[in-house]
């Protein structure tokens, strides 16, 4: 019988690239590795906040175990009723003219440091930008793997330095009634309006995305400037941040104002909570296929970092 | 007689028609490739099929509307011979759409396929959205049954008559079931069901005018 000896230079099995990924290498090359030079040189249409990269990966929130969606699909299947309400309106539409650079975001309300800021200015004041693996998961129950690129919300509340009688954080995503299409519409109330608990809002989770997958923010995906709260359904993440004020009371967020009956201020996703029309137990993996779906998590998998804030509330009752 | 009115008695025509929807995926899944349909290419077939099945049987509802309205139309006579085919692959659609329902919210990764399908159903009859949907199912699976030549006979024309009447009760329950899919108000449910009011209206307002004459069995 041979026993093996593995040479040094040897990796797992488990190393290897994914055979999906390996074949669609160089879709992924052309979107991926080609970005990083070409956002030197390319014009707005498809870059928003352009400091910060490339990002240093956070190993703390780089769960191996967690497969990344391909890039393509991030950036293909996206709810921004802005740019029309089917999944594949955004891509087209959000990159017809429409501006994400330069972008100036307001931190503004109950702060010692209000300011308005150069998005790229302020990636620099945030110390530069990191990448995140995290889990997203739809309230109509689909779900990715997504690597964020962009800085912990916790470290912009710290430079805005809240007053005490700031309880919440109200976000604003932008109104542009020329050049986004759908704000002509009344699909929604605009601006789309969305809020956090101060303490939600300096959770170590928390999150202010710039970039995906070492690339910056896409605009059909919330560019320059998009909010991040993966234990949360991700209508909670404001897209296209115009505005982060400090207020004392909670903001009513769009989606509750819309159909408050389905859709609350805290949206924490939970299995055991139904939506009024579907079943939150479980998700259809994106990417994966023709029959990939699998069990939501509690706090989609987020339960040992954000649960103590939810500790006695009654979350069929605070949805 | 046009053109149109001699394609349309024509049955394989009128099955090409039926059968096309059915294979419009295969175009953005296999030769687009559009991403935004390969991230769920399940979710795409299951919305694409029931919007089918919804197409004709609002399709099939409006033949006799047309027929009352305008009786002597060669175009409208052609319709009407194919009452039972549209009707009947209305509800094959449904039960497709359904039945990828059915595997959708199963799926396979993690989870059998097979043990799912009871949780599917009790939640389906939990939520108004799925119960209407589950319910309209039913009256054609019905109806369907019942188009077969020897069970119109053992009905009888009245008895037969009445209970195809559930079409309408069916095609309320599926402009509900529709427009309460998305998270907000879909305007296609205004363009599918609107028009089909209009001609029911109109129908309505001939018949109370000039009563029809009586029809054996």
């Amino acid at each position: 019988m041979l026993i093996r000896t593995p040479r040094p230079w040897e990796l797992p099995a488990s190393a290897a690239t994914a055979e999906r990924d390996y074949l669609h290498r160089r879709t992924f090359l052309k979107t991926v590795g080609l970005g990083l030079a070409g956002a030197a040189f390319a014009g707005p249409k498809l870059f928003g906040a352009t400091a910060g990269f490339p990002t240093r990966v956070n190993a703390d929130y780089r769960d191996p175990a967690l497969k990344p969606t391909a890039y393509e699909y991030i950036t293909s299947y996206n709810n921004f009723y802005e740019f029309g309400t089917d999944k594949g309106d955004p891509k087209p539409n959000a990159n017809k003219g429409w501006k994400t650079e330069p972008w100036t975001v307001e931190l503004a309300g109950l702060c010692r440091n209000p300011v308005k800021i150069d998005v790229n200015d302020l990636v620099t004041k945030m110390g530069g930008a990191e990448q995140r693996v995290y889990r997203f998961r739809c309230v109509e129950a689909w779900s990715m793997v997504i690597p964020w690129d962009g800085f912990p919300l916790a470290k912009l509340v710290a430079f805005a330095d809240p007053s005490p009688e700031a309880k919440f954080l109200k976000f604003t995503t932008v109104v542009d009634r020329k050049n986004i299409p759908g704000q002509r519409e009344d699909t929604l109330e605009w601006p789309y309006v969305e809020g956090l608990r101060m303490d939600e809002a300096t959770n170590e989770l928390a999150f202010i995305a710039t970039g995906i997958y070492g690339k910056p923010i896409p605009n059909q995906n919330g560019a320059p400037l998009r909010l991040v709260t993966p234990w949360k359904y991700g209508f909670k993440g404001g897209k296209s941040l115009v505005k982060i004020e400090f207020v004392a009371r909670q903001p009513r967020n769009t989606w509750n104002v819309m159909a408050p009956d389905e859709y609350g201020f805290y949206a924490n996703v939970n299995p055991t909570v139904d939506h009024p029309r579907w079943s939150q137990a479980s998700e259809r993996v994106i990417g994966a296929g023709g029959l990939g779906r699998q069990r939501t998590l509690m706090f989609n998998g987020y339960e040992k970092q954000v649960a103590a804030l939810y500790k006695g509330m009654n979350l069929e009752k605070f949805y | 007689m046009t053109t149109l009115a001699r394609l349309i008695r024509s049955k394989p025509f009128v099955w090409t028609l039926i059968v096309l929807p059915g294979l419009w995926p295969l175009w953005p899944i296999f030769v687009q490739h559009d991403p935004s349909v390969l991230a769920d290419p399940l979710k795409y077939v299951l919305h694409h099929l029931g919007f089918t099945a919804c197409l004709l049987l609002v399709t099939v509802l409006t033949f006799t509307p047309l027929r009352v309205l305008a009786p002597k139309s060669p175009l409208v006579q052609a319709l009407n011979r194919h009452r039972r085919l549209v009707g009947v692959s209305a509800f094959f659609y449904g039960a497709l759409h359904f039945t990828t329902h059915l595997v959708y919210e199963g799926g396979t990764i993690g989870l059998d396929l097979f043990n799912t399908i009871p949780a599917t159903l009790r939640t389906d009859v939990k939520k108004p959205f799925l119960l209407t949907g589950l319910l309209a199912l039913s009256i054609l699976l019905v109806l369907a049954v019942t188009s077969l030549h020897a069970l119109v006979r053992w009905l009888g024309g009245r008895r037969w008559k009445n209970l195809h009447r559930l079409a309408y009760v069916a095609a309320g329950l599926i402009a509900y079931h529709q427009a309460a899919a998305r998270k907000v108000f879909p305007p296609q449910v205004l363009w599918i069901f609107v028009p089909l009011a209009v001609l029911e209206l109109a129908r309505i307002v001939k018949q109370r005018r000039s009563p029809p004459a009586k029809i054996a069995a």
